[in-house]
């Protein structure tokens, strides 16, 4: 457990995820017990799908007057298990810290990805939040997997801020949030991981006099490098039995990304495909399933 | 070089500089406020006098971003307005200097709403203040003709690539008659290269212009524009200075008339700088020790020129036909800064006037000079003196 006056969370998700959600929670949360605290999200161009980030400040007895992002985390909590050899969520993670991961593999298992002095938190959320939820929303059940990692609010404390931003959802918000709670595993990330910590590229930026006239970009078309299908937690597979290969599923895909083979029967390219789900409701035969994993 | 005396409204002298400036594309929002300038170039355009497209569009919003693009195919192009049709540019314009777009505007300068006034002054220069335009001001009719020519040859060069804003105050000038020397065809062809973008936009050869930058990127673009904007001032000069060659009118960032010497200087910006020459001379008959300098170019902003101009001087009065509600007048506040870094400073009197179309005529000036003349004396530079105010 952690005990401080002050502690920094960072959140990693997805857009549509909820991460925000959950930053805002714990800060209301906060608030209640009478502590200072905030949350905010990173401001970008984020769709759904696309990784985000949140964070929160609590001060059990100062103001907190920093407006800037959180670099060096308490606790880090992933709100999707692709993340983590996406990004490297823990950047700038303060010895000693948490590291809060939604993921299916075990404690023991997960922990080989990294290397530090950490706590390393485990939890199937995506499991909880489907069936208690009915949708792999997990920013509720998150943030249970973080009070069981830590003591940043008391439990009880969610309550109000929930009841406030669910409505009629809130009891079951709060069942996902108590079931992760109950269901964390935890373990101290002991020794160096045994598999190479993974290296994550870091983008060089031009300085001014190196930007073209009116900063044009001169290569067309260079956006097919960035692969979106990065974004996804579900991906469609097609039962081609069913297919009546009437092309509907190519012609709703936002992203354009869903082709004929030679046979005539549809295929996504999963490298731009975001994981939307638009072919799969819209299919008249229902030949396309949405199916776990990107 | 040849050029033809002949008596004509200056907005009309505009049209006839942009069609021997042959420009290609011409968008414009015709109704009121605009001027003469793109009614006659419309004419001129459907007359077949002018091969150019002319482009009419539902609001000045529109006309910028049909500059927009087809200055970006490497089309020259130009537009004019004035007043609330500048502001309903603003969005546009900003994101053409950041395109580094040489589009070439003619501004007749107006007031702004509210209350609704479409009468000249200078709010509407002062609100574009800071949208990346190279930023001109003109005094009569032939400057008017004068400096359409030379912005285009300071916009499109290859080292600048900025729009560029004529500013004509509204009525003192855009509509008023008067002789103007226009030049002849070859002599324009001469002194005008045709326009040619780097990489203009080209389905045979595509490129990408506007795109987002976050916040890695932004700070970068920003000051590369307002180093762009800045740099472009050498170019300014070198247009001014072989403008003058070919036809003995030279130009300049900050001009002085009977200044050397003087204990006082007015500075003045736009067409009131011909009625405070009168002041001046009359002044100076009566043994004053007063002079003018005149502002020229806005942006670029010339500080090292005006503290040339201004530094051996005691007073200094600053007329502004803009107010920046709750701020300092923008033009003073610019000099002041401009001053501020040198060891001896001159006092200086700010003074809002000729706002919405109001007369300061020189009899006045002779008014508002005495007036400054007394607050200066008094050391009582803090408020703004704004003319001819009734109580």
């Amino acid at each position: 457990m952690i005990k401080d006056t002050s502690i920094e969370i960072r959140w990693h998700g997805r857009g549509g995820q909820g991460a925000v959600t959950s930053a805002e929670l714990i800060a209301l949360a906060a608030i209640h017990e009478g502590k200072f605290a905030q949350a905010f999200p990173s401001f970008g161009p984020e769709r759904r799908g696309a990784p985000v980030l949140a964070f929160n400040r609590i001060d059990a007895e100062n103001p907190i007057r920093i407006r800037s992002g959180v670099t060096k985390p308490d606790i880090v909590v992933v709100l999707d298990p692709g993340l983590v050899t996406l990004i490297n969520v823990t950047d700038g993670l303060k010895p000693g810290g948490c590291l809060v991961v939604n993921s299916t593999r075990t404690v023991e298992d997960l922990q080989q990805e990294f290397s530090g002095d950490w706590k390393l938190a485990v939890v199937d959320a995506a499991s909880i939040a489907r069936e208690l939820l009915g949708v792999n929303i997990v920013n509720t059940t998150m943030v249970g997997a973080l009070l069981k990692a830590s003591e940043a609010v008391k439990f009880d404390s969610l309550k109000a801020p929930l009841g406030e931003r669910f409505g009629a959802r809130a009891g079951a918000n709060f069942e996902a949030c108590m079931r992760a709670y109950n269901s964390t595993a935890i373990s101290q990330i002991t020794t160096t991981g045994t598999k190479k910590p993974k290296s994550f590229a870091v983008e060089k930026m031009p300085g001014w006099r190196e930007l073209l006239v009116g900063c044009m970009v001169t290569e067309p078309g260079n956006t097919k490098r960035f692969g979106t299908g990065d974004w996804k937690s579900q991906h469609p597979v097609w039962d081609d039995k069913k297919c009546i290969k009437c092309g509907i599923c190519s012609l709703v895909c936002p992203e354009g990304c869903i082709k004929p083979n030679n046979e005539g029967y549809y295929r996504a390219n999963l490298f731009y495909c975001k994981g939307c789900g638009m072919c799969a409701h819209e299919c008249w035969t229902q030949a396309i399933k949405m199916v776990e994993g990107t | 070089m040849t050029s033809k005396r002949i008596g004509i409204e200056s907005s009309l002298a505009v049209s006839e500089a942009v069609k021997l400036a042959n420009v290609d594309v011409i968008a414009a929002y015709p109704i009121t406020p605009q001027t003469h300038i793109v009614e006659s170039l419309a004419e001129m355009v459907a007359n077949g006098k002018l091969d150019a497209e002319y482009i009419p569009v539902e609001s000045e919003h529109s006309a910028m971003s049909a500059c927009l693009g087809s200055c970006a195919v490497g089309a020259r192009t130009f537009t004019a307005t004035a007043s609330q049709g500048l502001i309903l540019m603003h969005e546009v314009l900003l994101v053409a200097a950041s395109l580094r777009l040489p589009i070439v505007m003619a501004v007749a300068n107006r007031a702004l709403s509210g209350p609704l006034n479409i009468w000249g002054d200078h709010s509407d220069a002062m609100i574009t203040r800071d949208a990346g335009w190279i930023q001109i001001f003109i005094e009569n009719g032939q400057q008017a003709f004068d400096q359409v020519l030379c912005a285009f040859r300071i916009a499109e060069h290859p080292d600048v690539l900025l729009p560029t804003i004529i500013n004509i105050d509204g009525f003192h000038v855009s509509h008023v008659i008067e002789p103007v020397y226009i030049l002849d065809q070859k002599s324009v062809d001469e002194f005008l290269p045709p326009y040619k973008h780097p990489r203009p936009l080209d389905p045979d050869d595509p490129i990408t212009m506007g795109c987002f930058a976050a916040p890695n990127l932004y700070t970068e673009a920003r000051r590369a524009l307002d180093a762009s904007v800045r740099a472009s001032k050498t170019v300014i000069l070198d247009t001014w200075k072989k403008y003058g060659d070919l036809t003995g009118r030279y130009y300049n960032p900050v001009e002085k008339y009977k200044a050397d010497g003087a204990e006082t200087i007015l500075v003045t910006m736009g067409s009131y700088s011909e009625n405070a020459m009168i002041a001046i001379d009359d002044l100076q008959d009566q043994g004053k020790k007063i002079g003018l300098v005149r502002l020229r170019l806005w942006r670029p902003f010339p500080y090292e020129e005006i503290q040339e101009a201004l530094s051996s001087a005691k007073n200094v009065i600053v007329l502004d036909r803009a107010i920046s509600l709750g701020g300092p007048a923008p033009v003073c506040s610019e000099i002041r800064a401009a001053l501020y870094t040198l060891d001896k400073k001159p006092q200086v009197a700010s003074v809002v006037g000729g706002l919405g179309g109001r007369d300061i005529s020189p009899d006045n000036f002779k008014t508002l000079i005495d007036v400054a003349m007394g607050k200066l004396k008094a050391g009582e530079t803090q408020e703004i003196i704004m003319f001819g105010v009734r109580e």
